[in-house]
């Protein structure tokens, strides 16, 4: 079965990587061990932004299509965003407070990652609370799309608000090889743990709905 | 054009979620025929007309109304008129007001005139600058027939549109689809009121749990149409 | 019948039903007015901290006024149905969205205006010197409040519980342009260069014009049923 092979190769890359950072890499020097969390923080910050990009694709699809799958692809994919939104929002602090003496302050990137995180949040409202079941999808794929817009927008704005603040290091600073070798071992291993949760995630809404469609027609009968 | 007031329903079906409203269903309607549309409460007779109307999409299959599918062309809802039991109506505003809204909105030209005739039609004419909200439900209807017809559709569908009428009110409306009628229009009437419907309708449409079930000319005899509706509807005749 | 003559229809209509009852723009000044005085004894609003939070404490009421706003956008057309009214009419429906999007920006620049006075007083502001720039601020900032909360009241419409989850929509979005709307007013009222102000105008007017170019697109799915 396809999804258990998935399973298998994530387990293996996970072990790799966990290996990778733990075992293989050097400390880096200035902040010590608990720079070890940046190959967990930044590939969920990509991992997160990865999944909003699916929402967006999902929700476009959708109001295309009207196929079902797509809206499940959407809301998993919007889950598992703000999943990984949550660890990085998480980890951030964890790392802020050996680093840079504080648990959060509020400079551009941890700002945007906050703020795009409330937006899916509140994406997962509207579809659980607010729009009624049939209405959900298509109510979803407009919020989708919005959201999607708004990133970079919120990303500009926030940037310009507190530029100042900036205490991440710039995009591209140089990294030792082996460094380099980790980090992209666990932007690897983390998208092919996107992938795998969200396949699974709508694995099991498309079993929901089968039921539902199921008692449907045994009240119809 | 002789399409003029034809309606045509190519396998549409309306689902809310899990829930089927109508299942796929056929339906054509030639242009100055009027059908009466029965069956209980949840049948799917507001479905099937919200779906004519335009103001439903179609879940699967197409909606055309004079040879335009609906979603495509949405220019070709203006051959469409609706009368329901709500007025459709801003009470803030007054006849006059309402009325000129509308006809903005349909594009439509000699406004004035037209208005004058409408509210004419309508027996509005003196209070025609009062607001809605002051009206009594048989003016308001009349308004709201002015309302819906002021873009002179060729097809009328009706929901209900005697909930509520006094005998008077009720008489004019009927009065108002025979002239219709007479004109060439189209229309789809629903209404648990037989009585009301008698001598207007020419075709019977019954819906059971979004099924078409039967599909009937009528020949004008009440009777016969009771004992047609009388399987299909609950208590509610 | 164009595009712009519908979305025009609609505007009037709105503009003429809320001058003749003031059912909307009375009670949201109140209540920029209300929040000011919560603001006021929440925190203390004296002397060289007023210049740093003003700006803050002026969007800050603006938006939840506009909150209880925004929400009635499509009150009117609850009432009798009159929703699919607008609906039936031939066209284009996006013609709805931008007739209520311009009302709704009007009635936020009303409020806007007409409580300015009152921070005016309260905040101890000669505003005279700085009205234009400050008036230019409110318009891009409206416009942004009006692209998306236009939209989102349309999707609330039918939604279960509508009051409870247009500010949970509204306000993260809305984010972007009331750090920038905040930022700017700082700027102008610090009587600062237009090249700092420039910026932040910048992120106004793109964030005004792709939501209203989303919303326009996006509104016959926002809507249909």
């Amino acid at each position: 079965m396809r999804s258990a092979l998935v399973s298998y190769v994530l387990f293996a890359a996970m072990l790799i990587a966990l290996a990778a950072v733990f075992l293989w890499v050097p400390t880096e020097k200035e902040m010590g061990i608990i720079q070890r969390i940046f190959y967990f923080h930044v590939p969920s910050a990509m991992s997160a932004f990865l999944a909003f990009f699916l929402v967006f694709i999902g929700s476009i699809q959708y109001l295309r299509t009207r196929e079902e799958k797509w809206d499940r692809l959407a809301f998993s994919a919007a889950e598992l965003g703000v999943m990984f939104g949550l660890i990085v929002l998480i980890t951030g602090p964890l790392w802020a407070k050996p680093a840079w003496g504080v648990y959060w302050r509020w400079e551009p990137r941890l700002t945007s990652m906050l703020i795009t995180f409330t937006i899916y949040v509140a994406y997962l409202m509207v579809r659980d609370y607010g729009a009624q079941a049939s209405q959900a999808p298509r109510l979803g794929a407009v919020m989708g799309i919005l959201a999607f817009a708004n990133v970079p927008l919120v990303y500009y704005a926030v940037d310009l608000w507190s530029a100042d603040q900036q205490l991440h290091p710039p995009r591209n600073v140089g990294l030792e090889p082996k460094m380099e070798y980790a980090k992209w071992i666990c932007y690897a291993t983390f998208f092919l743990l996107l992938f795998h949760l969200v396949a699974q995630r709508m694995e099991l809404a498309r079993i929901e709905s089968a039921v539902v469609r199921l008692r449907q027609k045994l009240d119809d009968a | 054009m002789d399409e003029d007031g034809e309606i045509v329903l190519i396998d549409a079906a309306k689902r809310f979620g899990a829930y089927t409203a109508l299942h796929p269903t056929n339906l054509v309607i030639s242009r100055g025929q009027a059908v009466l549309l029965v069956g209980a409460n949840g049948a799917g007779k507001s479905t099937l007309l919200r779906l004519v109307a335009g103001l439903s999409r179609p879940s699967d299959g197409e909606v055309h109304i004079n040879g335009h599918d609906l979603q495509d062309a949405p220019e070709a809802r203006s051959a469409i008129g609706l009368l329901s039991h709500q007025t459709l109506l801003y009470d803030e505003l007054t006849a006059r007001e309402n009325l000129r809204f509308f006809a903005r909105l349909y594009g439509l030209d000699n406004v004035q005139k037209r208005l004058d005739e409408a509210l004419a039609k309508a027996r509005l004419g003196d209070r025609q600058h009062h607001r809605v909200s002051s009206f009594s439900r048989g003016m308001k209807q009349r308004l709201a027939l002015a309302r819906a017809t002021l873009h002179r559709p060729s097809i009328l569908l009706l929901d209900e549109p005697f909930t509520g009428l006094d005998v008077g009110s009720g008489t004019a409306l009927r009065e108002f689809l025979h002239l219709f009628r007479g004109n060439g229009g189209t229309c789809i009437l629903v209404t648990h009121r037989l009585d009301e419907a008698d001598g207007i309708v020419d075709r019977l449409l019954v819906l059971e749990r979004g099924h078409l079930r039967l599909d009937q000319a009528l020949s004008g005899d009440l009777n016969q149409l009771y004992a047609h509706c009388a399987h299909y509807m609950d208590s509610a005749l | 019948m164009s595009f712009i003559d519908r979305a025009l229809a609609i505007l009037r209509k709105d503009l003429q039903a809320e001058w003749r009852t003031k059912e909307r723009l009375s009670p949201m000044v109140f209540f920029a007015l209300l929040v000011l005085l919560i603001f006021n004894f929440s925190f203390e609003l004296g002397g060289a901290a007023l210049r740093e939070i003003g700006p803050g404490v002026l969007w800050s009421s603006y938006v939840f006024a506009s909150l209880l706003g925004l929400g009635r956008s499509f009150a009117d057309e609850r009432e009798n149905d009159a929703l699919d009214a607008l609906l039936l009419a031939p066209g284009d429906h996006g013609a709805i969205y931008l007739g209520k999007m311009v009302g709704n920006l009007v009635f936020l620049l009303a409020i806007e205006l007409l409580s300015l006075p009152f921070f005016a007083l309260f905040f101890n502001l000669s505003l005279g010197f700085f009205l234009m720039p400050l008036l230019a601020v409110f318009v891009l900032g409206s416009a942004c409040l009006a692209s998306v909360g236009t939209l989102f009241a349309a999707m609330s419409n039918n939604m279960r519980l509508r009051e409870l989850l247009l500010p949970l929509l509204l306000l993260p979005m809305i984010l972007p342009a009331l750090i920038s709307c905040v930022a700017a007013t700082k700027v102008v009222l610090a009587n600062g260069h237009f090249t700092e102000l420039l910026p932040h105008m910048q992120i106004l007017g793109v964030y005004t014009v792709v939501f209203t170019v989303l919303s326009l697109m996006l509104f016959e799915y926002a809507i249909e049923e």
